[in-house]
């Protein structure tokens, strides 16, 4: 089992985190109407379009590159969830060189997570996607800790991300464009959560996890 | 129902022809980078501190109107009435830079403030120094909570024009920037609208009201005001955003003020020089001194039948920033 993760695996996880975003997209945009102004899912759609367009070729990628390109594209796109995307994607990828070791990723998650907080003034409970990314943080830092494999370790943050993601339909927005609609909200999934945990399952994915990722946010697109 | 028909081709070409139409009227002052919508000085001028502002477009002139000697070095102008990226703003923010540092002048509201924040970052990591001033002058917007607070409005005009001459005369990063806050806590403003604002490529605007309706504390987006008032004559009208802005400043008899009356991009210019007059008058019953003014639409609201008033507490040195030259596609003097 490997123990870093190197261009061609980091290639590997974008591609397939945008495989799974493009099927997630139409249910992600339909929850950001419900609780946004349902333009979350065109936003990161195009932030991954332009991700595709400079992320270098998979004989060239380096763990670095591949993440830059994720924060480059990310960084071009309007909104508020995209540029905050792009700064997190910025200290992941600033964490490794041609390839980063879990306790490298883990700090790049960890330092893009407090950007994020910074950027966007939203703790955990306020309905974002800090819900996701602070459990997938520790969950990421308790497996480094305990020497878990690489993909033991996306495992275990995925599985944090997910269920911070669902906690997101008992909260009330604090934060973000949800948090003009208050109590509207309850009930629906944040899907800047949601995409986090995406994300997440994807590197558990492309490491060699066999766990299987049931769509989120099906349940309350009928409320 | 009147439709409201537009001179555009396409609803998503606006900005960059608009930006194509500036540039070809003003090639001795402006030049155009059509890939991020930048507009910058054709000269770039050099070891001064750069000017950055930019924002949502349908404000115009603001702010690629104001770009060149003694105002801004570089404008970035993003969608109607939404940020720029922050790729955009970096971009500008780097353009900006003629090894002295740059300072941006942000409008508050989230997505600007979120993204010209982020470019700064971007920046300083390349080695740029940066500052920022944060505009946020609109009364109507005052609360006590902890939300986004007080948008910011037309006191960006002035706060450009004193940060700019300061510049051009080499002062240095911080002191700008001291400055620039200084004048945005001085500066408060309140708009009014007779009409909502209608985008380009729609045929009705974003709210209408009733003849004897007036929508009051309008921001600059097209977005609803804090309350309906009733209909009245200009005066009275003026007399209503006047009367706020000298109260909440806590301005004295004796007080010199910087004001603007600023058209919203349907008043026409009779309009505001009516405005305008009574204006004068408020102040001067008051015994406030209107030491400058500008009347003309500066930050609009695409096509919005409102006007905005904005008074800043002026000393000596913000009317010698405000007096020294400018030589900008909107102001020259």
């Amino acid at each position: 089992m490997s123990t870093t993760i190197d261009g061609t695996t980091a290639h590997a996880w974008i591609t397939e985190f945008t495989r799974t975003f493009t099927h997630a997209q139409q249910r992600l945009t339909d929850l950001d109407r419900l609780a946004g102004d349902g333009d979350f899912g065109t936003n990161i759609a195009s932030a991954l379009r332009r991700v595709d367009n400079i992320l270098p070729a998979t004989a060239d990628a380096t763990y670095r590159t591949v993440f830059t390109a994720a924060s480059l594209g990310f960084l071009g796109t309007g909104g508020t969830s995209g540029p905050l995307f792009g700064m997190w994607f910025r200290h992941v990828a600033r964490s490794g060189n041609d390839s980063a070791t879990l306790s490298e990723l883990t700090d790049g998650v960890a330092s893009g997570l407090a950007t994020v907080q910074y950027l966007g003034g939203a703790k955990v409970g306020d309905n974002t996607m800090i819900d996701a990314l602070a459990p997938a943080a520790d969950a990421l830092k308790d497996a480094a800790a305990s020497h878990l494999s690489i993909a033991e370790a996306l495992e275990k943050a995925a599985l944090a991300g997910r269920s911070g993601a669902l906690s997101t339909g008992d909260l009330i927005a604090k934060r973000g464009r949800a948090s003009y609609v208050g109590e509207l909200a309850r009930g629906v999934l944040d899907p800047g959560a949601v995409t986090i945990a995406l994300f997440f399952e994807a590197g558990a994915t492309v490491t060699g996890s066999s766990q299987l990722w049931p769509e989120l946010g099906t349940e309350v697109t009928t409320q | 129902m009147s439709t409201h028909r537009q001179f555009i081709n396409q609803p998503d070409h606006v900005i960059s022809e608009a930006l194509e139409g500036l540039a070809a009227t003003y090639p001795h002052l402006l030049a155009l980078d059509a890939s991020a919508s930048l507009i910058s000085r054709v000269h770039p001028a050099h070891e001064k501190v750069g000017l950055v502002s930019g924002g949502g477009s349908g404000h115009e002139p603001l702010h690629a109107g104001l770009v060149g000697t003694g105002m801004l070095d570089v404008a970035v102008a993003g969608a109607v009435f939404a940020s720029p990226t922050a790729q955009q703003v970096h971009a500008g923010t780097t353009l900006a830079d003629g090894g002295a540092g740059v300072l941006q002048i942000v409008k508050n509201y989230t997505g600007d403030v979120l993204n010209f924040q982020i470019a700064a970052e971007l920046a300083a990591d390349d080695g740029t120094m940066v500052e920022s001033v944060l505009v946020d002058d609109d009364l109507a917007s005052d609360s006590e909570n902890d939300g986004p607070g007080r948008r910011g409005t037309a006191a960006v005009i002035t706060v450009e024009k004193i940060c700019g001459a300061l510049a051009e005369q080499g002062a240095d990063l911080p002191t700008i920037a001291a400055v620039g806050r200084n004048v945005v806590a001085r500066s408060r403003t309140l708009a009014l609208t007779l009409d909502g604002c209608t985008h380009p490529g729609e045929i009705s605007p974003a709210f209408t009201l009733n003849a004897n309706e007036v929508e009051f504390g309008v921001g600059i987006h097209g977005e609803r005001g804090t309350g309906r008032i009733p209909f009245a004559a200009a005066d009275a009208l003026t007399e209503q955003l006047v009367t706020p802005l000298v109260e909440s400043l806590g301005l004295k008899t004796g007080q010199p003020v910087i004001a603007i009356v600023n058209g919203l991009g349907g008043t026409y210019p009779l309009e505001l020089s009516i405005i305008a007059r009574r204006m004068h008058e408020v102040l001067r019953g008051r015994g406030i001194t209107v030491a400058r003014s500008l009347v003309g639409s500066y930050v609009t609201s695409l096509d919005m039948h409102g006007v905005s008033i904005t008074l800043t507490a002026a000393d000596d040195n913000l009317i010698a920033g405000w007096d020294a030259p400018v030589r900008t596609p909107t102001l020259t003097w």
